[in-house]
């Protein structure tokens, strides 16, 4: 609540908050309560707890569980994970901001028919995707059979269960969410600034790198919040298109809750991820405040 | 319908021999959890039919899994399906409650070899459900050197062609076969000493599956695997290219039970079910969906000569098979070994 005061001088039109206010805030309040604070809660204090022969938590205070996080073997995977997901959101920002302006810069009627076209593979579950995704790269799937019969290959590319593949399915998975938010910010840029820019002597690499990427970046910055966060945390495709041999950080917190049963050190790997998330974001304000000021 | 129902309880009473009505089961429900792909929906359905009772049927893919969520639930399930391992730490941590063999006028169907066994001596508190073995399947198409043993298996040729369990256990076994060590021995030091045998084999597997193994086998991304039977009698049914063999070195003998939960509420259903999957006929139902070794003598009579010929269903061996027993806070270290190992390639 500290922060009104300093969101009223930044914001003229901002009014004081209304008992009526709260009122409406309620509901997400409540919500943010008891599905966020209160797992936060349960994760920190288990993050600091022990585990007996069963694999209980014993409310026993301890350190190891950090301790073990910061181990070598756990650092690199960490590292890993923020590598592979780093990439993802590479690739997705380098095919996904072309999309988006594009998508945005079109008439209604086919723009509407174009954002249908990113949305309709939600359509479908998650999990279903990734399994056609396996028939397509399988050594006798569809990918090596087109090439095989256009004489493209000599013999059939080992490309499932390799990290191509798990690259291959978490661009696939989390392209539509860079997609979306930049389209949202390239909608509502006006034109006229653009070619103000062009009028005043910039060439499109200056006008691209000092109107454009600064009017969309609340779309960019959105939209690589949403595919590196969840990116790190996959464990779905680094299972089935990885062959659970490559890994990663969220592979490694669900075998501690289901096959180690270790649910302190599955805590205290998920207070890690936690922060990294936050740090995430805090970087991302502060570009976004540079880059605005 | 109705009058059905109001007759229930009292055709019941009369077959088990209950003297108070109140104790009888009257329709109700049974919170079944058990493996997935293992309980074929047509036996669940016979049950409610017959009973009234409604099965709840959830899942999942690992032991580990199942004690996790059976240790979080507090009282939610009524029957589970633990393997061996699994159901002796629950006995020695007092979570089973005992199986009252009086309400099981099917149990004389179990054939003897599977009772007594280590993780429950005195048959308080488990019913044999399936047996099974883990061993190596061969497409033979492919692989035309004999695979007969972990060390056949394990072979530069085979590099990047073979599938094994994701379970870090089968495969420190594997490894301590290969040593020559008691695959219960699971000491620190032994567990540290299969590292560099593991080491080796990370190099040449292709991938880790414990939920479906055959799927990688069936579509010819690997050759080779090591899996559970149940997978490799899938596969031979499928095509009788592929050959499942227990390896000379020993393999791992494991046995799913049914037991109840201490804290279970629908106790005489449970014991009703289990009665019920010990029936001859219906143990045959899940032997044809899901092919594992049947320890119910009566319903062994009923399966096919092909069925009891497939010899990943019924080994045919004097191959040395192993049990695993609870082996406490080892497992800490195997999963750290394993996850260190994959993170090294």
């Amino acid at each position: 609540m500290q922060a009104l005061p300093a969101a009223d001088a930044e914001n003229p039109h901002a009014r004081r908050a209304t008992p009526m206010g709260w009122w409406l805030l309620a509901p997400m309040l409540l919500w943010l309560a008891l599905f966020v604070v209160a797992p936060l809660v349960i994760l920190v204090v288990y993050s600091f707890c022990s585990r007996d022969d069963l694999g209980r938590v014993v409310f026993e205070f301890t350190w190891t569980n950090y301790a073990r996080a910061f181990d070598e073997t756990y650092l690199k995977i960490l590292l890993r994970s923020v590598g592979y997901a780093a990439l993802t959101t590479l690739i997705c920002v380098a095919a996904g901001f072309p999309a988006g302006w594009y998508i945005a810069r079109r008439p209604p009627a086919v723009r509407n028919r174009l954002l249908l076209l990113v949305m309709i593979p939600f359509w479908t579950s998650f999990l279903i995707r990734t399994y056609a995704w396996i028939a397509i790269l399988k050594s006798e799937g569809l990918l090596n059979a087109t090439l095989l019969a256009a004489r493209v290959i000599p013999q059939p590319l080992e490309l499932l269960y390799t990290p191509v593949a798990v690259v291959i399915g978490l661009v696939y998975a989390y392209l539509p969410f860079m997609i979306l938010p930049v389209y949202g910010s390239a909608e509502k840029l006006d034109n006229a600034l653009v070619e103000a820019a062009h009028d005043l002597g910039a060439g499109p690499l200056r006008a691209f790198s000092e109107v454009i990427i600064p009017l969309t970046w609340p779309g960019i910055a959105a939209g690589v919040l949403l595919v590196f966060v969840p990116a790190i945390g996959m464990f779905a495709i680094t299972d089935l298109m990885g062959g659970a041999k490559v890994a990663m950080i969220g592979n490694v917190i669900q075998n501690q809750v289901f096959k180690a049963r270790n649910l302190p050190f599955a805590a205290a790997l998920g207070v890690v991820f936690t922060l990294l998330f936050v740090a995430t974001y805090l970087a991302l304000q502060w570009r976004g405040r540079r880059a605005r000021a | 319908m109705n009058l059905l129902r109001s007759l229930l309880p009292l055709t019941l009473c009369a077959a088990f021999g209950v003297a108070t009505a109140g104790a009888a089961p009257k329709g109700g429900k049974l919170n079944l959890f058990g493996w997935s792909e293992y309980v074929p929906q047509a036996v669940l359905d016979g049950f409610t039919a017959e009973t009234g009772v409604k099965v709840n049927y959830e899942t999942y893919a690992s032991g580990e899994e199942m004690l996790a969520k059976l240790l979080a639930g507090g009282g939610s399930y009524d029957l589970i399906q633990p393997p061996d391992y699994i159901a002796e730490a629950l006995i020695k941590g007092g979570l089973l409650a005992p199986i009252d063999q009086a309400k099981l006028p099917h149990f004389g169907n179990l054939m003897s070899e599977y009772l007594n066994m280590p993780h429950d001596p005195e048959q308080k508190f488990t019913v044999p459900f399936m047996v099974g073995t883990v061993g190596i399947v061969v497409n033979t198409e492919k692989v035309t050197t004999p695979v007969n043993s972990y060390a056949e298996l394990f072979t530069e040729a085979h590099k990047n062609r073979i599938v094994v369990l994701d379970d870090g256990r089968e495969l420190v076994t594997a490894a301590l076969y290969i040593q020559g060590k008691d695959l219960n021995a699971m000491t620190a030091e032994n567990i540290a000493g299969t590292r560099p045998v593991l080491a080796s084999w990370f190099k040449l597997i292709k991938l880790f599956d414990s939920d479906s193994p055959k799927a990688a086998l069936l579509n010819g991304d690997v050759d080779l695997g090591l899996v559970w039977c149940g997978e490799a009698a899938i596969l031979h049914n499928e095509d009788k290219k592929f050959r499942y063999v227990l390896p000379t070195e020993g393999a791992h003998l494991f046995v799913d039970l049914l037991a109840i939960p201490k804290d279970a509420r629908n106790v005489e259903n449970a014991h009703l079910f289990i009665d019920y999957l010990l029936r001859a006929e219906v143990s045959k139902l899940v032997s044809d969906e899901f092919p594992y070794t049947n320890p119910n003598a009566a319903a062994r009579k009923l399966l096919t000569p092909e069925q009891l010929a497939n010899p990943a269903s019924y080994p045919v061996s004097d191959r040395k098979l192993d049990t695993f027993r609870h082996i406490g806070d080892s497992g800490a270290a195997i999963d750290e070994l394993i996850t260190d190992l994959k993170n090294a390639n």
